[in-house]
């Protein structure tokens, strides 16, 4: 830390290194299912998430706290917060899910980062022409 | 190691229904990941039905997972019976041989405890006799477990 202070002083240019910066993570998540109909809501979402780490992380999985912060019913594309402790249970939980009322259904991960603002831009969007 | 504290009779469990038991409840309480991490090398080493203790063995890694499993279980369905029963954890072991010096000391422990309470002097005469013909091999062991078990059943 101090000799990054000095180079600091010298260049003024500061690296600075957080550890466990943000006590939640951020999970960009799309549910794609096997037919459109019927309509999944946010209410039907949050549970199916919920039973999802019950059934791999049983009833600890399950009193994990999970939020949807945004969900968009077109696209099915909905943003998670937890904590970042849970974090592992809960991307492994989405992960290894694969049916939904019967229906063959898989979950992609789109974007995960422990601060919200590094959600607005995604560079797999990006357009290069 | 646990001991199951009971209000019927223990006599008739197996260590099969114990060790369904407990998995059952791993798997409740943690899941498929759970389940399958503590289901390794998972078994019953010890049951003793007249004092309700049990040795679990299973993988070093995963204890918490265990540990924190036990206290939700509330009885144990043996042979068409439901008992109700509580898992209290006495001590976590490396070997078996640091259980058995445990249970040893725990249970001159118990017996000093419980040897107050006797109340009257044949009770106290047929123990003190019992233990005195404790050998010093291991069958001592056994017999001073029995003696406990028939001491809490005239303790009660």
């Amino acid at each position: 830390m101090r000799s990054s202070a000095e180079e600091a002083e010298s260049s003024g240019y500061q690296r600075v290194v957080l550890k466990n910066a943000s006590p939640h993570h951020y999970l960009k998540v799309r549910l794609l299912l096997e037919d459109e109909s019927p309509r999944v809501s946010a209410v039907d979402l949050k549970s199916f998430i919920t039973s999802c780490l019950r059934g791999l992380h049983g009833e600890v999985g399950a009193a994990l706290d999970v939020d949807v912060l945004t969900y968009d019913e077109e696209t099915l594309t909905a943003l998670l917060r937890v904590h970042s402790r849970g974090l592992v249970k809960l991307w492994s939980s989405l992960t290894l899910q694969g049916s939904y009322q019967n229906r063959a259904c898989a979950f992609r991960v789109l974007q995960v980062s422990p601060f919200l603002l590094a959600l607005t831009g995604n560079s797999r969007d990006l357009q290069l022409d | 190691m646990v001991r199951m504290k009971s209000r019927r009779d223990l006599l008739k469990l197996d260590d099969r229904a114990v060790a369904g038991t407990v998995k059952a409840a791993v798997a409740r309480t943690h899941g498929d990941y759970g389940a399958a991490l503590c289901s390794i090398r998972f078994c019953v080493k010890y049951l003793n039905a007249h004092t309700g203790i049990v040795f679990l063995r299973f993988p070093k890694g995963c204890y918490k997972l265990l540990w924190s499993a036990l206290p939700f279980i509330t009885s144990i369905e043996s042979r068409g019976q439901i008992i109700p029963c509580f898992f209290n954890c006495l001590h976590v072991g490396g070997t078996i041989r640091t259980c058995q010096k445990f249970l040893i000391r725990y249970n001159t422990q118990q017996l000093h405890r419980m040897l107050p309470k006797c109340k009257n002097e044949e009770e106290k005469r047929q123990i003190q006799e019992a233990i005195l013909s404790c050998s010093l091999t291991g069958r001592g062991d056994e017999e001073l477990e029995d003696e406990l078990e028939s001491e809490e059943e005239a303790g009660e």
